[in-house]
């Protein structure tokens, strides 16, 4: 049993807040609440200073094969409110083919990333409750693929070159990187103002060797990609519930009413203690999924439990959040409203609480 | 940036190591061999939940014989001096299997005698608890002094050879059975309130001593135990004289870590699990294809997967001879008030058959549920109550304002 981070996870953390703190100031985050919000010299910044090899292993050039790393990373991310959307190129993309891929040209493309190239995902449906089961098909003509179907909430699209799609076929599911160029995609304007699009494929034909898994392991490539992504976005809702938690301590303990600071009156701190304790649940079983990540592909129930913890923590958090900060939390000119809309992003992606508890409940149970 | 640390020594595991896993294995075998039919009929027996007859007894001396007793104890003193995560696991097994292994008396209060009482307490008393052969009460709580403990009135005023004891104890569970109380008693009436407290040894048999037995909605009993005018001699003070209150807070982590251990929970959970999937509700389905009783099994699940990481983690921390306060209370509240969810989640899954208390084949694992349910409520206040463990989560974790 050992909880504790390695030197070098704390250095990673540490640093990365020192350039997080100066790139993501209050000025700038202003700046993107009415623009697209992709920062890019932040990325750039991360690139060069090899953030974005977090979790990829060195012969892609990153760091070290370590889903925990990586989480520190998107928990910084979350935690600074930084206006960058990487799951979908990071996790979807770099991860999954870099446990998935045989085929150099795919491979090559980690170290892309790596260097801060975008590529992206597109993977979630509108009212499809089984991701993993896409209802985007591909028929399969010799070795053409022709896809047809729609898909959103894909991260900023209009920047990736490619995008990995996750397809039902006749062979099963398939995960198909696609040229950006070949599709039609629109931006959609969201709750956190995060740089989303619905990505609509109209009989798009790509090449079978688009394809970057091995035959027959498409579900299990899209199985890990959606628990990875899972874990990966509680590590968000993570940052994002630690800087309300820190944030509600820091108001309370200023703010003055009746001759003293409101987080001396019991009810304001009991508040403040209980979100405490969801985000300590909530880093722990975070860790755990990402722990557990690294050495075995299929960790379904440790993501769904992260996950759940997340969506609960992001709700309950959040809204005490508002509650102690009376008025000041739905200022625009203070910083709380942005965590809030984050929060609510965290938790409905990629699976709500209620829907994973669902989930979970059939994984527990004997199936008869 | 390139990471150069390449050693796995210290590498993050979220599990049970080999040592560890093996530790647990084997003493899951052990108290199947020591937990007998006989005891677990007279565990079942409401006089008997929670230890004290002939088969408890006699377990308990094949446990001290064995080497069971005195896991925390340090070797010279001759114990185990198991680690913190060994000792959890041991915590962990023995809970899961029912037995009221009583870790107060063995791993709280001995440890305490052997090191700091007199050489007649260490030869007579540690080395009895050691062999199994003692039971002690806990005389803290009074009526007036619950959560402020420090304010306790009970006193113990010197003479020439010993000490003069008088006052009241509340809530003193286990005296009806046990041989000696482990005493709080104000012995400096002009210090601050938790600078005057000592502790003594003060035997049950003798005339000043009395007890009334106090009726629990658990069906455990538990005693308000008096003491009048009981002389007891020098050699039964533990520790300094007014040091007390050092030796009521220094185990206090590692007990409400005890209190809160994930074994029990996790045990009743998978048991209901059995049940509803083998429990016919018609001829195609079971109590498990329901929907809702899956949402319910689902939320026990990802809860108690927390509790299991956060007591984890603690004892990791202990490992490694630290101490973290805000992690310890968010233990005790977090644990304390899931144990009260999760049972309710259980019940309703079993409906009203987790009413019943007597019918072996319709109550719900011989009732056992229904029982937990009633016993669970006193962990929000026992131990540290709540809203003083939210207070130090405040103070200690968020660094806000002391609360008046």
């Amino acid at each position: 049993m050992e909880f504790a981070e390695l030197s070098h996870q704390s250095e990673i953390r540490d640093s990365l807040d020192k350039i997080l703190v100066e790139q993501c100031t209050p000025e700038k985050l202003k700046e993107f609440d009415v623009t697209f919000k992709h920062d890019e010299p932040l990325l750039s910044l991360l690139a060069s200073n090899g953030y974005l090899g977090l979790g990829v292993n060195e012969e892609h050039g990153g760091s070290g094969e370590n889903l925990y790393d990586l989480g520190i990373l998107f928990e910084r991310l979350g935690f600074h409110a930084a206006p960058l959307s990487l799951v979908g190129c990071l996790v979807d993309v770099a991860q999954t083919i870099q446990k998935f891929s045989e085929n150099k040209a795919h491979l090559d493309l980690i170290g892309a990333i790596v260097g801060g190239e975008i590529h992206t995902s597109a993977i979630l449906e509108p009212l499809n409750q089984e991701p993993e089961s896409p209802m985007t098909r591909a028929e399969i003509n010799g070795d053409q693929l022709i896809i047809s179907g729609t898909k959103y909430l894909s991260e900023i699209a209009s920047k990736a070159k490619s995008i990995l799609i996750s397809v039902n076929s006749d062979e099963g599911v398939l995960l198909v990187l696609v040229d950006s160029n070949a599709i039609e995609i629109s931006e959609l304007s969201t709750t956190a103002n995060s740089p989303s699009f619905k990505v609509e494929l109209d009989a798009v034909s790509v090449d079978r060797s688009a394809i970057i898994h091995s035959s027959g392991k498409g579900l299990e490539a899209l199985r890990y990609l959606l628990q990875i992504n899972m874990v990966m976005r509680s590590y968000l809702a993570l940052g994002v519930t630690e800087k309300m938690t820190a944030l509600i301590a820091s108001y309370t303990s200023e703010r003055e009413q009746f001759g003293r600071v409101i987080g001396s009156f019991q009810a304001v701190s009991h508040r403040a203690a209980d979100c405490f304790i969801d985000l300590e649940c909530l880093r722990l079983v975070n860790q755990q999924a990402a722990v557990n990540l690294n050495t075995n592909l299929d960790c379904e129930n440790d993501a769904l439990v992260s996950k759940i913890w997340a969506g609960n923590a992001c709700h309950r958090i959040s809204y005490s959040a508002q509650h102690l900060h009376g008025g000041m939390g739905v200022d625009k000119d203070y910083v709380l409203w942005r965590y809030c809309l984050l929060a609510k992003e965290c938790e409905l992606i990629n699976g709500s609480a209620s829907q994973n508890i669902d989930r979970l409940g059939l994984n527990i149970t004997a199936n008869q | 940036m390139r990471i150069q640390d390449e050693i796995l020594i210290g590498e993050m595991l979220i599990q049970l190591n080999p040592k560890q896993a093996k530790l647990k294995a084997e003493l899951q075998e052990y108290f199947e061999g020591v937990i007998t039919l006989e005891l677990k009929a007279e565990l079942n027996n409401p006089n008997h939940f929670e230890g004290g007859g002939p088969e408890f007894k006699k377990a308990m001396r094949t446990m001290g014989a064995d080497g069971w007793i005195g896991l925390s104890w340090k070797k010279e003193l001759g114990g185990k001096e198991l680690s913190p995560m060994e000792q959890y696991i041991f915590v962990e097994t023995v809970m899961r299997t029912g037995f009221p292994f009583p870790f107060l008396t063995t791993e709280s209060v001995g440890p305490m005698i052997a090191e700091h009482g007199s050489d007649w307490a260490k030869e007579e008393i540690a080395t009895k608890i050691l062999r199994g052969e003692l039971i002690f009460g806990i005389g803290y709580s009074e009526p007036n002094s619950g959560t402020d403990l420090a304010s306790l009135q009970t006193k113990a005023i010197k003479e020439a050879d010993g000490y003069l004891i008088n006052g009241q104890k509340m809530w003193t569970s286990l005296a009806n059975f046990s041989d000696y109380i482990w005493l709080a008693a104000r012995t400096d009436f002009e210090a601050k309130n938790h600078k005057g407290i000592s502790m003594f040894i003060v035997p049950t048999d003798d005339p000043g001593f009395s007890m009334t037995a106090i009726n629990t909605l658990g069906d455990v009993r538990t005693n308000a135990t008096f003491y009048d005018n009981i002389r007891v001699p020098d050699s039964n003070l533990v520790g300094q004289i007014n040091q007390g209150w050092s030796l009521i807070t220094s185990q206090l982590n590692l007990e409400r870590l005890a209190l809160v251990n994930h074994g029990p929970v996790e045990e009743l959970y998978r048991n209901v699990l059995k049940l509803a999937e083998t429990t016919k509700i018609n001829n195609d389905q079971s109590l498990a294809d329901l929907s809702w009783v899956k949402h319910n099994f689902a939320q026990v699940y990802a809860g108690v997967e927390a509790l299991k990481l956060i007591c984890w983690k603690q004892t990791s921390i202990m490992e490694s001879g630290q101490l973290n306060m805000a992690e310890a209370s968010v233990a005790k509240v977090y644990g304390s008030e899931f144990f009260i969810e999760a049972y309710r989640l259980l019940m309703e899954i079993m409906g009203e058959l987790s009413l019943l208390k007597n019918d072996s084949e319709l109550s719900v694992l011989n009732a056992k549920l229904e029982r937990m349910y009633r016993t669970a409520s006193i962990l929000t206040f026992g131990g540290g109550t709540n809203e003083v463990q939210r207070d130090i989560i405040a103070m200690a974790g968020l660094l806000m304002p002391r609360t008046r």
